[in-house]
């Protein structure tokens, strides 16, 4: 019988297969290549000590961190007002709601950078609109800027922090409201002192999936921008891809600042979570 | 409580407007030939006549099909066998097989599609092909949302005691999992199935750093015609918007009505 079972192990091996060879070895084939200099081919520290020196990808980082930072705040902001709308209203409009984030969580990309061009790009609609109105905020924005970014990623985090923020307000009881209505606190007193410091772990982990999000969101950045905004998920894709040698090594390098960018904020963010969670066992 | 209800339909409200703007306004941009003033003129379809007869869109459109059906039947047949054999043989082993699952999710587009290329680009044969690379790209890019819907709808139907059941009547495990399991979570399975060809439907940077040229989608061409014909390539958005809304619609109505049925 203990043998007949380690039969089975080779039903495993399809799966095993493919995840060596398409996600682990290349994994590993990225850190393991963030060490090796592209002009010698030897170990070496310098593929890190380029990012860190050169202007170039000093300002990809800078840019990156920082639209992805505003764009996820903003994205977070905007659906715990959403989601928080949507527990308090429900019935007709919010099954609308739900169907509607629902559709647009897969807007983003190529064609969310086209609709934002036609939208509110040189020759916009909005801008033209703006210009016809007098309205100077309208006919005097630059989408192609790292502000004008900004604006179009917070469109991406939108649905995506609403649909992970909704299932969270499900733990949060109306008896705590009306009980905090009896003891005097009004509505705007309930969510400071009592909802958001329940929806904090909530609200933390939903932050760090829009920031890893935004963070190595490519192809929105590459339709506006092309080359001209130096972005972190720009750099990488073309030390692989593009015109000049590939710089495996350097690429790698960058790819491996971006995981622990990533990872950064994930240890961040559950640290907190971690500090409120404790608060409420305590309390 | 009158009031505040209001504030939230208020909210709502500006929030759908917020989303919905951007696809209005293009909507309207392929209708109409002529919209320099606040009103258009000139309504006609011709942009959309004009993508719809483009044999590279109609190419692309072929191509991106082709390059969803085959990664997501092989990710499901083998994420099915995984997870059967782990759940029936090697539970040990399934923490080892959930993490490898949601590792996809923290690497993201970019970052996987660097590391395939450099890792097979340079060599020859069956695996530096580009077509390869791509297919195996996207079965690893889809592996989370497979893996879970596949999981989730094995424990809700109690896999492990459908199995015992069918074994007590006579069945070979093998033989409960293919006549009872798999018909049983097989909503499941066309819903994550769904949700994967949304993600391949959409993707652009697994496309465009490993296939170079050899293969293009409708997210490539939608590139493409955006830098030359600003009216044909809103036709070509609206048509993606549509086949995306389209995969939504039948995944929330299949999922509402798995709700239902198990309320009933």
């Amino acid at each position: 019988m203990k043998r007949k079972k380690y039969v089975y192990l080779l039903a495993l091996l399809p799966f095993i297969v493919l995840t060596v060879m398409y996600e682990i070895l290349p994994l590993i084939g990225v850190i393991a290549g963030s060490f090796v200099s592209d002009e010698s081919g030897a170990a070496t520290f310098t593929n890190y000590t380029t990012i860190f020196s050169k202007l170039l990808y000093q300002k990809a980082v800078k840019n990156s961190l920082k639209i992805s930072l505003i764009s996820s705040l903003g994205g977070i902001l905007i659906a715990f007002l959403g989601a928080k709308s949507y527990y308090e209203k429900r019935g007709r409009l919010g099954e609308i709601f739900m169907t509607i984030l629902n559709m647009v969580s897969n807007f983003a990309g190529i064609p969310l950078a086209f609709a934002y061009m036609i939208l509110l790009g040189n020759a916009g609609v909005m801008v033209q609109f703006g210009r016809l109105t007098g309205i100077d905020a309208l006919a005097n924005f630059n989408l192609y800027s790292s502000n004008g970014m900004t604006f179009m990623y917070i469109y991406f985090q939108i649905p995506l922090a609403t649909l992970l923020l909704i299932p969270a307000f499900n733990g949060i009881r109306k008896e705590w409201q009306e009980a905090a209505l009896l003891l005097g606190t009004g509505s705007t007193g309930f969510w400071m002192k009592v909802g958001i410091p329940v929806l904090m772990p909530s609200i933390l982990s939903s932050f760090s999936v829009l920031f890893a999000n935004a963070l190595a969101a490519y192809a929105t950045a590459y339709a506006l921008m092309m080359n001209m905004l130096p972005l972190l998920p720009i750099q990488i894709a073309g030390c692989f891809v593009g015109d000049v040698k590939m710089q495996r090594g350097l690429g790698s390098a960058l790819s491996v600042v971006m995981m622990i960018l990533m990872v950064i904020m994930i240890f961040i963010t559950n640290t907190i979570s971690k500090r409120f969670q404790k608060g409420a066992e305590t309390r | 409580m009158k009031k505040k209800n209001g504030l939230s339909v208020l909210l709502i409200i500006l929030i759908l407007i917020w989303l919905l703007v951007p696809l209005a306004v293009s909507l309207i941009y392929s209708l109409f030939s002529n919209w320099t003033g606040i009103i258009p003129k000139g309504f006609s379809l011709d942009a959309y006549q004009s993508v719809l007869t483009d044999p590279q869109f109609l190419k692309a459109l072929g191509q991106t099909i082709l390059v969803c059906i085959v990664p997501i039947l092989l990710t499901n047949v083998i994420v099915l066998l995984t997870l059967f054999t782990v759940t029936a043989y090697f539970p040990k082993l399934e923490k080892y097989v959930q993490i490898i699952c949601m590792i996809p999710y923290t690497v993201q587009g970019v970052i996987l599609s660097v590391s395939i290329l450099s890792l097979y680009v340079g060599g020859s044969g069956f695996f530096a092909s580009r077509l390869v690379m791509l297919m195996g790209a996207y079965c690893i890019i889809i592996l989370p949302y497979t893996y879970q819907g596949i999981r989730n709808s094995m424990r809700a139907v109690n896999m492990p005691m459908l199995l015992d059941a069918a074994q007590m009547l006579g069945c070979s495990r093998i033989e409960a999992f293919f006549k009872v399991v798999v018909p049983n979570i097989m909503p499941g399975i066309i819903v994550s199935s769904l949700l994967a060809v949304g993600i391949i439907f959409g993707d652009y940077v697994l496309i465009r750093n490993l296939a170079g040229s050899t293969v293009t989608n409708v997210q490539m061409y939608l590139y493409q015609v955006m830098k030359a014909d600003s009216r044909k390539s809103s036709a070509t958005f609206i048509l993606i918007m549509l086949v995306m809304f389209l995969i939504t619609a039948v995944v929330l109505v299949l999922r509402s009505r798995s709700e239902k049925g198990k309320r009933n």
